[in-house]
């Protein structure tokens, strides 16, 4: 019998995955203000180590302090941070299990700005406000843009000094990155903006300064937005189309990424990422806390609050999904890149079964899957796997109350079907705080009166 | 006290945005606020434009006199003008402040105190505004004066509802009313100080609805009833107290039928005022002078149209408890103190000659409704050929009825509604009434050309040819109201002088017992007292 190509390796030209199988890029409050990541993060990541990925793509990490999406994600923007990360590799190698460090800046998809940011607009490739929340933001100028590109650069040598395995440029789903690709949000005249190849010039910067920080034969992956669907809002425009970000994966792939992992959407969330369901009762009662965040959170709280008022919220987003599939929502796009490039591609959206996967690898359609929600509903997808089952048996619903969740609550499945009754799913929460934490008294010089 | 810094960008955005946007708010809380004056007063508005409301009498003589049966809606004129109307107009007045010039009555109410309106005027609040117009009262509510039997000078005067209105000259009150349509003093200028000093000060949004909306609309309603209905009046002799044209108007007003179209013969329609005692045993008798309805409610209804209802306007309860009610009423017994063996006299004359055929009779109980002829219209000849040939009154009231209007009524008013008229018919004589309350209905035969029973047993030749109507003293020895030759004493206001030479007047026919002898008439004179 052939060996089951999601437990073969993946070989890209740095790296080595065990298997075919990647935690896809989720966050969770769990870390400390100042950024500093916590026993509880490492305790996160652990679940999936040891449930069998091959790789684990980091939480969502900012680069800069005011690239945040969500005061409370770890940082890496500082060198004191670095035995923070490498602690928590090293947590995670003891699974045998990879990590790859996503480097990040929330640009105007600033959610949750904490005190740090909340005095000022995000800075972005416009200064048009996001359209979903209404996030203020004001376009970079040159040197913030110069600025940036060396905190990237400098991010990727902390992770690399931290022992980590790679870094993926979160250059999708409506971050600073897609804000500087994107037909339908970058409005600069400059050379950073305009055609293609201008408004690639950023992502393109980076690799190159992240090259010439830790050089040719460190990890490093480009996640990209293969289609914008930038018009969530009917009257926004559309964004890049597939053709462009082939282009985009192409000119990656030359500028020395090692792999392109694929998904979609020029905001997050989108209709289309994370595919599946929305809980409108979820968003009431965790919507909240971004109101204060843009000036048109409170619009939709109340879109999210009155049933009467929902249908126009569910028509909004509704409309993009009709006629396509949850589970492999990306994987035509991913099959279209795969074929322009000759470096490995991760394919996203909604994967949960073996045998899709099987599918979607064998036929060369893409060389991996990042997973979040399967995970998170079953960190041990892959034993299921193994002993030959398609799925597990309480598999994800794609209810996305995880998701919506996330802001407010402990990340964790949150679909009450698969749970028995409320206190278990709390318990399935809490397991992540199991931290038995060594306290100690604080030397003088470490208290600040 | 400062305000607070904003703390956030978005904030500090929202609140820049709220300084750009207050005076759009401002403008919109303005429009809103208009928006809501104006639909408040609106609603008012509304709520008054739809109020229609009138008294309702638990007592049924109160709701007899003065309780509206739906005519004030299309026929009436605003409480606050009819009040005013007496100052403005004075001469017509005669200098009255009310409308007794005209021989409305007026009584006191339960409190002793003068009532504002007299009998047979209803009050309606239709549109915010009090209307006040005829009601059944107005032509069947008349008083007589009783010599007083402790003092001779002077006499009790009693109110009779349900006798004809012998007082009530419609004739000049109409008159008055269509021209004071074309008369200044009708403008809102003269008009409204005229109104307030009648009655509390009109405010200014109540005097900006009488001048804009109240007083040119009750001038151009008087205007077009005055070029209905002038033309017609013009060809007829006046009326006279207690009488009225019933369906001349009709042709007119509901009609609508041009004067050029209206045969000379069938321009003068004036009769009395009938009684309207004991209905129910009329039910199926020729009613109205003429005979041309069977039907007590389609005479009822018409009565109705008579006094300005509309058969959108018209109060069917109201009309029903009325007419519920005067199905039993009795006259008041006769004050006529007789001598019984000349009633018993009288009575064997009134049988011999078979006047209970046509008439009934009275025993001790009352007045009895059995007569093989009583209340029909005699078509024992070819009336087509000879209308009235057997009674040889004049003729007048009979030909203003004609075949033409019955077809108007019968196809036109209430017109698909249950109360579609259908009895009415054209007839060729005059019904043979019956006598109940007899002693109240004088002047005698249907156009009051005769003032005493008297008088009615002499041949018409005898007759008086002119008298004065309008006074309600009974005449002890002849039967009816007194009534003097016209040139034999002073005139006074509301007396009238009653020409039987002129159209509509004549005093002839009806011949019956004028050829008995004048014991036999004494006698005769003495049973009819008592009915």
């Amino acid at each position: 019998m052939n060996q089951d190509v999601i437990f073969t390796p993946l070989r890209f030209r740095n790296l080595e995955v065990k298997n075919r199988i990647f935690r896809s890029s989720i966050s969770g409050r769990f870390d400390n203000e100042d950024g500093s990541l916590t026993q509880t993060r490492i305790n996160w990541e652990c679940k999936f180590a040891k449930g069998g990925v091959g790789a684990i793509i980091s939480s969502y990490v900012p680069v800069l302090m005011e690239g945040r999406i969500i005061a409370g994600y770890a940082t890496v923007h500082r060198d004191a941070f670095i035995p923070h990360w490498q602690k928590l590799g090293e947590a995670v190698h003891s699974f045998d299990c990879k990590f790859i460090m996503q480097l990040s800046h929330s640009g105007r998809q600033l959610d949750i700005p904490g005190v740090h940011n909340y005095t000022r607009p995000a800075l972005s490739s416009t200064s048009r406000k996001e359209t979903l929340h209404g996030i203020l933001c004001r376009a970079m100028s040159l040197p913030e843009i110069h600025h940036t590109i060396k905190a990237f650069a400098r991010a990727a040598w902390r992770a690399r000094e931290a022992g980590l395995d790679g870094v993926e440029l979160h250059a999708a789903n409506g971050y600073l990155f897609t804000q500087f690709l994107s037909s339908g949000i970058n409005d600069r005249t400059d050379e950073y903006g305009g055609s293609l190849a201008n408004r690639a010039r950023f992502l393109l910067d980076v690799i190159q300064a992240i090259r010439a920080e830790v050089g040719g034969g460190y990890h490093l992956q480009v996640k990209i937005s293969a289609v914008d669907h930038n018009n969530v809002i009917p009257w926004e425009k559309k964004g890049n189309t597939l053709q462009e970000s082939i282009e985009v994966a192409r000119w990656c792939e030359a500028a020395g990424a090692d792999a392109i992992h694929v998904s979609t959407g020029s905001l997050f969330p989108h209709p289309l990422n994370p595919p599946g369901d929305f809980s409108f009762e979820t968003a009431a009662a965790t919507y909240d806390v971004a109101i204060s965040s843009g000036v048109s959170t409170f619009r939709n709280y109340i879109l999210f609050r009155y049933p009467v008022l929902r249908p126009i919220f569910r028509w909004l987003w509704f409309r993009m999904k009709r006629g396509r599939p949850v589970e492999g929502v990306g994987l035509d796009e991913a099959r279209a890149i795969k074929a322009a490039v000759k470096i490995p591609v991760i394919s996203t959206g909604g994967w949960q079964s073996a045998a899709k996967i099987r599918d979607a690898i064998n036929s060369g359609d893409c060389d991996g899957i990042a997973i979040a929600r399967s995970l998170i509903a079953n960190p041990d997808l892959l034993r299921f796997w193994a002993a030959g089952d398609d799925l597990p048996p309480r598999p994800c619903t794609y209810c996305n109350r995880c998701l919506l969740n996330a802001p407010k609550n402990p990340l964790g499945c949150y679909e009450p079907l698969r749970f028995p009754d409320h206190e278990t799913m709390v318990e399935q929460l809490m397991t992540v705080y199991n931290t038995h934490p060594e306290l100690r008294v604080p030397q003088p010089a470490e208290v600040f009166p | 006290m400062n305000r607070e810094l904003p703390i956030t960008a978005v904030q500090e955005a929202l609140r820049r945005r709220s300084r750009l946007w207050t005076p759009v708010y401002l403008l919109l809380a303005l429009v809103f606020l208009i928006g809501l004056v104006g639909t408040a007063l609106g609603l008012i508005v509304l709520l008054r434009v739809s109020q229609n409301h009138t008294p309702r009498y638990a007592d049924i003589v109160e709701h007899f006199k003065y309780g509206s049966i739906g005519a004030e809606q299309n026929s009436g004129i605003p409480y606050r003008v009819w009040r005013a109307l007496p100052r403005l107009f004075p001469e017509a007045f005669e200098q009255r402040d009310d409308y007794s010039a005209f021989g409305f009555l007026y009584e006191n109410d339960a409190d002793d105190r003068p009532r504002d309106l007299p009998i047979g005027i209803a009050r309606r609040i239709d549109r915010s505004v009090e209307v006040v117009w005829f009601n059944c009262a107005t032509c069947h509510t008349g008083t007589v004066s009783l010599p007083n039997r402790d003092d001779k000078a002077h006499s009790a005067r009693l109110v009779v509802p349900a006798m004809p209105s012998n007082n009530l000259d419609l004739y000049r009150f109409i008159r008055f009313l269509l021209d004071s349509a074309t008369d200044e003093r009708l403008s809102p200028d003269i008009l409204i100080p005229a109104i307030n000093q009648t009655g509390p000060k009109l405010g200014c949004i109540e005097e900006a609805i009488y001048r804009w909306y109240v007083i040119p609309a009750l001038r151009e309603g008087l205007v077009t009833r005055r070029s209905r209905l002038l033309p017609l009046l013009e060809k007829q002799p006046p009326w006279g107290p207690g009488r009225v044209d019933t369906f001349g108007p009709y042709k007119r007003i509901q009609a609508n039928m041009p004067m050029s179209s209206l045969l000379p013969e069938e321009l003068i329609g004036t009769a009395d005022f009938p009684s309207i005692f004991q209905q129910g045993p009329r039910e199926g008798m020729h009613l109205h002078w003429d005979g041309n309805n069977t039907s007590l409610a389609e005479r009822n209804l018409s009565a109705a149209l008579g006094a300005g209802v509309t058969p959108e306007t018209v109060d069917h309860a109201a009309i029903d408890r009325i007419a519920d009610w005067l199905k039993s009423l009795r006259p008041p017994p006769s004050p006529y103190r007789t001598d019984a063996v000349a009633v018993a006299r009288g009575r064997d004359t009134y049988m011999k000659h078979d006047c209970v055929a046509c008439h009934g009779y009275r025993d001790v109980q009352g007045y009895v409704f059995k007569g093989e002829k009583l209340g029909q219209v005699e078509l024992n000849y070819d009336p087509k050929v000879e209308p009235n040939k057997q009674l040889g009154v004049d003729p007048h009231r009979l030909d203003s009825y004609t075949e033409r209007l019955r077809d108007f009524q019968v196809a036109e008013l209430f017109k698909g509604t249950p109360y579609q008229f259908k009895s009415f018919e054209k007839t060729f004589g005059y019904a043979n009434l019956p006598l109940d309350g007899l002693w109240t209905r004088a002047p005698y035969l249907h156009n009051g050309s005769i003032p005493t029973l008297a008088d009615l047993l002499e041949p018409p030749e005898k007759r008086p040819a002119k008298f004065l109507r309008g006074i309600d003293k009974l005449d002890p020895n002849r039967g009816g109201f007194v009534a003097p030759a016209c040139d034999s004493m002073p005139a006074q206001a509301n007396h009238f002088c009653f020409d039987t030479s002129l159209p509509g007047n004549n005093n002839t026919g009806h011949r019956y017992g004028t050829n008995l002898s004048p014991a036999e008439k004494s006698d005769l004179l003495a049973y009819l007292l008592t009915f």
